[in-house]
């Protein structure tokens, strides 16, 4: 069946320890595309800025990223329509991109974040000298083979890869077994 | 039997007959027999609805009905189940049937219908000894070469039983088309005047000569699946078919080999197409006649029981429309014979006047009674019809006895080979009704299920092509292709395919087989040979099947819902 | 406690009439109109089919509701025993989508109400029980079969009660013996 719905990577907080591995392969994947760090993941002048974080709260720890809302809060702020729809996923165009904040403000799950916007290998500059920046999320990889980074290397496999209507097709099935088995309520 | 006895049954064998899908109401029937303890023996080669909550569902391979039905006979009397009373007091031809079913044993008819031996056995057992015990058969056994045979069959099973002449037991065909049983009793029939009476009878003939005023003619009409030939093929001018009215009916949707029924209807010198939306057949027709919708006028239908039922007119038709008898009645009067009809009632009260089984089905009964069941040969308000045929074993043949008939199982006039290497079998959806002309235009009914339809696949099929549920695949036979979107599901066995055929794009009937029941005349819907097809490139296949869709609908001249999907 | 409508595969035969009578209901006389885009079809039950079942799943609006605890935006609610959806607050995250165990809520577009890429909304959607709509769940009022049933607080303490009942007599039977 054709898809409606974008997918999103979800993380799992019962098996996540925190190690990282997946903020590392995601800046590792996208600084290959795009950052001019060279062979190694991150350098003492390019630190290692991910499109996932990894969130530390009072009961544990999980990475956080973009859910590719379907009536995104991000998408319908920004003035500049640098966030787009592409493949059912939301993804934002560093070209057209001011950075404004307003997308920040609007995502609900903190998922962006700026980042410095490289191009053809070099910091992409701006007038008076400064280093043009972009609202970076999670792309879901696009165009990576294998699909997202963060769920192929977590040692935990805490993270997983959400395709929503096949997950609640699944469900659904699920569901209506359990009718069969509670039939007889009364 | 009627309708409403189905639920009173200590036994009902469902052959061929998926109620859910093409009889909600009848379903319903179904439903509540079980839940008051009927046992339901359902044989289907997919898991209906029926199936589902069915004691014993014999999941049979598609064409093996009639191999079946005679192992089960075979059970019944080697057991010693039958009803020797019965069969002595009432019938006839008993020994020449027994000798066919002889070799019919559980073991052979396993080998043809792939139903292990012992489950034909228990399923003998229990219809046989369940009294009272129905049969309900619909299109599943109908639409094969082999048909009428496997009726008379299915009939043979009640009379070595004993199950005839009683309430909620004997013999039920489940019409493919509502108003299907109405049609054949005012006889839209080839062979018959209404009420079954034959054309070939010089009596009948002189009594509708008197009524009418007009010679009639004593040879015996044309039935709809001979027309592709006595157009495309007869050599003998006269006999030749030059003009062809349709009314109701949409044979270039619902017919077989939708080619074949493309080539008559632009061949065919002059066609008239009488419907209330336009329909594929409408786009081959010289002249369209608009006519009115259920609701919007008055008639009778009867139901798959026998049964006479007042329809009623609740809203004005649009100015200028006109209803089908009043249509009728003008073509008439213009080609010479003058109609003059005031209502449908005239017309009804004509017609029970020349057909005694119906005499006593008048208006005002139907109104006091809901439904009136012929045989009703008296006008009295006390003939309120016959639910049930052959009381006290006295059925409708010279001595009043049933007769036993049985013959040997065939295979399908198409089977499964190296190019075509799956069957395919048509089959009804809920929601939609027939071929579409008036459920297609409901748009809820149209948001639930639209082009180009689904074909249903057995999931491991479905896994070894690399098919995804939703996509759109290629189905072809001998006659021709369609695209429509695969379903994968365990309801069906491997090997076997399952369409609806009302839609334009998923047309199944582009593939059906044209052969026919030498007596009924119907055509094998329900087996030919198939092979799906992956297609790789989705994105076209989707922006071909709207490109398909929408050229049909701009040549009917469709401008609703353009922004519908 | 919140209400449920609950099927039973049993009694269902599968035709979707509840389907068509959530939209109806939801939807008015909208349904009516020739405009296509004047309505949406969004039915918030679906019709479950596998080899051994049909029967409609839906929400069953629990008390301690995992869509609740994951939306983001405060959009969902518990009100009149029913857990329900505020669609103009969502924003078709699909935390609530992931968090239902049941698969009873999806996606759907909102007709005549855009996004700024000019797309049609994508807000969460389930089963409301018919808040609001005089006679109460119309699955349960349309089912032909009678199939659905809405399942309120009495029903579910009196069933509960009536096992206990049976179990002590079980017990007692076999105390004697």
């Amino acid at each position: 069946m054709k898809k409606n719905l974008g997918s999103f990577v979800v993380g799992d907080s019962t098996k996540c320890t925190g190690c990282k591995a997946c903020e590392v392969a995601c800046f590792a994947v996208h600084s290959r595309q795009n950052n001019p760090v060279g062979k190694t993941v991150g350098t003492v002048t390019v630190p290692v800025t991910p499109k996932l974080y990894l969130t530390r709260f009072e009961q544990g720890c999980m990475p956080i990223q973009c859910k590719h809302c379907e009536d995104a809060p991000c998408l319908n702020v920004c003035t500049k329509g640098a966030i787009s729809r592409i493949d059912n996923q939301v993804i934002v165009d560093p070209e057209k991109c001011i950075g404004c904040k307003d997308c920040m403000q609007a995502c609900p799950f903190g998922a962006i974040a700026l980042l410095p916007y490289a191009k053809d290998g070099k910091l992409a500059a701006q007038a008076m000298g400064e280093t043009k920046v972009f609202a970076s999320k999670c792309d879901l990889c696009a165009g990576v083979e294998g699909g997202p980074a963060c769920v192929r290397v977590c040692p935990h496999q805490a993270l997983r890869l959400v395709d929503p209507e096949a997950e609640a097709e699944e469900k659904k099935i699920k569901a209506a077994e359990a009718l069969l088995m509670t039939k007889n309520w009364r | 039997m009627g309708i409403p006895e189905i639920e009173d049954a200590g036994c009902l064998l469902c052959f061929g007959y998926n109620g859910a899908d093409s009889h909600p109401i009848v379903a319903r029937r179904i439903v509540r027999g079980k839940q008051k303890g009927m046992k339901i023996i359902c044989v289907d080669p997919r898991v209906t609805e029926t199936a589902r909550i069915s004691d014993m569902h014999l999941q049979l391979k598609g064409g093996s009905n009639l191999a079946l039905v005679n192992a089960m006979a075979n059970v019944i009397w080697n057991e010693g189940l039958a009803d020797i009373k019965f069969i002595e007091e009432h019938t006839n031809g008993f020994d020449e049937f027994l000798k066919v079913i002889e070799k019919y044993t559980p073991e052979y008819a396993e080998t043809i219908s792939h139903v292990p031996a012992e489950e034909i056995r228990k399923a003998a057992r229990l219809y046989a000894t369940t009294k009272p015990a129905m049969i309900l058969y619909g299109m599943g056994v109908c639409q094969f070469t082999q048909a009428v045979d496997v009726v008379k069959g299915l009939a043979n099973l009640a009379l070595m039983t004993g199950n005839f002449g009683g309430p909620s037991m004997g013999i039920g065909p489940v019409r493919g088309q509502n108003n299907v049983q109405g049609a054949c009793d005012m006889g839209a029939l080839p062979n018959c005047y209404p009420g079954y009476q034959s054309v070939t009878d010089p009596e009948i003939r002189a009594k509708f000569e008197k009524a009418w005023g007009v010679p009639l003619s004593d040879k015996v009409g044309c039935a709809i699946t001979h027309v592709p030939h006595r157009v495309l093929e007869e050599k003998d001018e006269t006999k030749r078919i030059h003009a062809y009215y349709i009314f109701g009916e949409d044979p270039a949707q619902s017919d077989p080999d939708l080619a074949e029924i493309r080539e008559t209807l632009d061949k065919c010198d002059f066609v008239v197409m009488q419907d209330i939306y336009m329909n594929k057949t409408g786009l081959h027709a010289d002249v369209i006649l608009p006519s009115t919708a259920w609701g919007e006028h008055d008639g009778v239908y009867t139901c798959a029981d026998r049964g006479f039922q007042r329809i009623r007119k609740v809203i004005e038709p649009d100015p200028g429309l006109k209803t089908d008898w009043q249509i009728i009645q003008e073509i008439s009067t213009a080609m010479g014979y003058p109609m003059h009809y005031e209502n449908t009632e005239e017309i009804w009260n004509e017609m029970i006047d020349l057909c005694p089984s119906f005499k006593g089905a008048t208006y005002e009964k139907m109104e006091k009674y809901g439904s009136v069941q012929w045989p009703c040969r008296d006008k009295s308000m006390e003939d309120k019809g016959t639910p049930y045929l052959h009381k006290g074993g006295k059925f409708a043949t010279k001595d009043n006895r049933g007769v036993f008939y049985a013959t040997d199982w065939h295979p399908p006039m198409e089977l499964e080979n190296d190019e075509y290497p799956m069957s395919l079998s048509t089959v009804r959806e809920v929601g939609h009704y027939s071929v579409r002309t008036m459920t297609g235009n409901c748009r809820t009914l149209r948001n639930l299920e639209d082009e180009p339809g689904w074909v249903q696949m057995n999931t491991q099929d479905c896994e070894r092509m690399g098919l995804v549920k939703g996509e759109l695949v290629k189905i072809l036979s001998k006659r021709g292709y369609c695209i429509t979107r695969c379903l994968p599901t365990d309801r069906v066995k491997p090997g076997a395919t399952y369409m609806t055929y009302q839609w334009w794009i998923g047309a199944c009937n582009e593939l059906t087989n044209a052969k026919l029941d030498p007596i009924s005349n119907t055509p094998e819907y329900k087996y030919c040979a198939c092979r799906v097809e992956k297609i790789k490139d989705q994105e076209w296949a989707e922006n071909h099947v709207k490109e398909l869709y929408d050229e049909i609908r701009t040549q009917m001249g469709i401008t609703a819902g353009k922004g519908d999907h | 406690m919140n209400y449920f409508v609950k099927g039973n595969p049993d009694l269902c035969i599968g035709c979707r009439t509840c389907m068509i009578g959530c939209v109806v209901a939801h939807e008015g006389k909208h349904i009516f109109e020739v405009d296509p885009d004047s309505y949406t079809f969004n039915p918030r039950l679906h019709m479950v089919k596998t080899a051994k079942i049909s029967v409609p799943v839906q929400c069953k609006h629990c008390e301690n509701p995992a869509c609740m605890a994951a939306c983001p935006a405060g959009a969902i609610q518990m009100k009149d025993h029913a857990v329900i959806i505020d669609t103009s607050k969502c924003m078709g995250c699909k935390s609530c989508m992931d968090a239902c165990p049941f698969g009873a809520i999806d996606m759907v577009t909102e007709a005549g109400k855009f996004q700024a890429d000019g797309k049609e909304r994508v807000v969460a959607n389930k089963c409301d029980l018919c808040s609001g709509i005089p006679g109460g769940p119309a699955c349960v009022r349309v089912c032909p079969t009678a199939a659905l049933t809405l399942v309120k607080e009495d029903e579910l303490a009196d069933a509960m009660e009536k096992k206990r009942m049976e179990a002590a007599r079980n017990l007692f039977r076999d105390n004697q013996e």
